[in-house]
């Protein structure tokens, strides 16, 4: 199954996720995604894959680091 | 030699006040900074390598910074200048996959390899393991994985991005829609291996 086939709305994601569509652009994402199933699971996994990324990812800073940075002070 | 006036003494006081929060608001960071570059780079030694030169340069250069705009942007424009320069350059691969998959291809594979017939996004995602993940991204290339790294974990916008790499916005877009599918399709590759 790849949604609904149209490439509008699968070029639309990723805008859209990043918060840069017109206003208008957005209702018409909304749009399709209220009557589109498909897609409307699409768009859910992008939004939960970009998390699940930021999530995994993530590392904290080696202990020490922060002192090592601390030393190269001038103050 | 005079002896500084008063008003020369005030300055200089003043200056020194300003270098001592300015190194504070820096070091206050640097976990938020060390996150992105752990990712622009391999290792975690090379990660703290890359800090340690980019806070000595800031700590350097701090009156370079204008007060009042993003800290963490300008460390991350001095890191990532750092970065580049330390050849990685050369190492880019060269030909790189012309075949690229569209945006849903990932979830379609994943989704492929449940037996329901219309699983949950959650199920889906459930295939894929942090692993992986790290993996993953750590083979996209460079000048794609930047901004890949910039966007969607520092979570700069395009045009922080864009001045972060000295780049233009369109290029931060292109590269970002680019990174991100590739960096799906090397993900699903993973999962559905
Ligand atoms: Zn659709």
């Amino acid at each position: 199954m790849m949604g609904c086939g149209c490439n509008d709305c699968e070029e639309m994601m990723q805008p859209y996720l990043d918060g840069v569509l017109t206003d208008e652009q957005v209702r018409e994402a909304k749009g399709h995604l209220e009557r589109c199933p498909p897609c409307d699971k699409r768009f859910r996994f992008e939004l939960h894959l970009r998390h699940f990324v930021r999530v995994a990812v993530d590392e904290d800073m080696p202990p020490g680091l922060r002192q090592k940075l601390s030393s190269l002070r001038s103050t | 030699m005079t002896e500084p006036t008063s008003a020369e003494a005030r300055r200089l006081a003043e200056v020194a006040r300003d270098r001592v929060r300015f190194e504070e608001e820096a070091l206050e960071l640097s976990d938020q900074v060390y996150r992105v570059a752990r990712r622009l780079v391999g290792s975690r030694e090379e990660a703290e390598d890359l800090m340690q030169d980019a806070y000595a340069r800031a700590f350097r250069s701090w009156q370079q910074y204008q007060p009042g705009t993003n800290l963490r942007a300008w460390l991350l424009r001095i890191l990532t200048n750092l970065n580049i320069d330390r050849g990685r350059r050369v190492q880019r691969s060269p030909d790189l996959q012309p075949l690229e998959e569209g945006d849903y291809y990932l979830y379609n594979r994943l989704e492929s390899t449940i037996g329901d017939e219309n699983p949950d996004e959650e199920r889906v995602l459930d295939r894929l393991s942090q692993n992986s993940i790290v993996e993953a991204l750590a083979e996209v290339p460079h000048d794609f994985r930047d901004v890949v790294v910039l966007v969607d974990i520092g979570e700069f916008s395009y045009a922080e991005a864009a001045q972060i790499l000295d780049i233009p916005v369109g290029t931060v877009m292109s590269r970002l829609h680019r990174g991100r599918r590739i960096l799906k399709q090397i993900l699903a590759d993973k999962a559905v291996a």
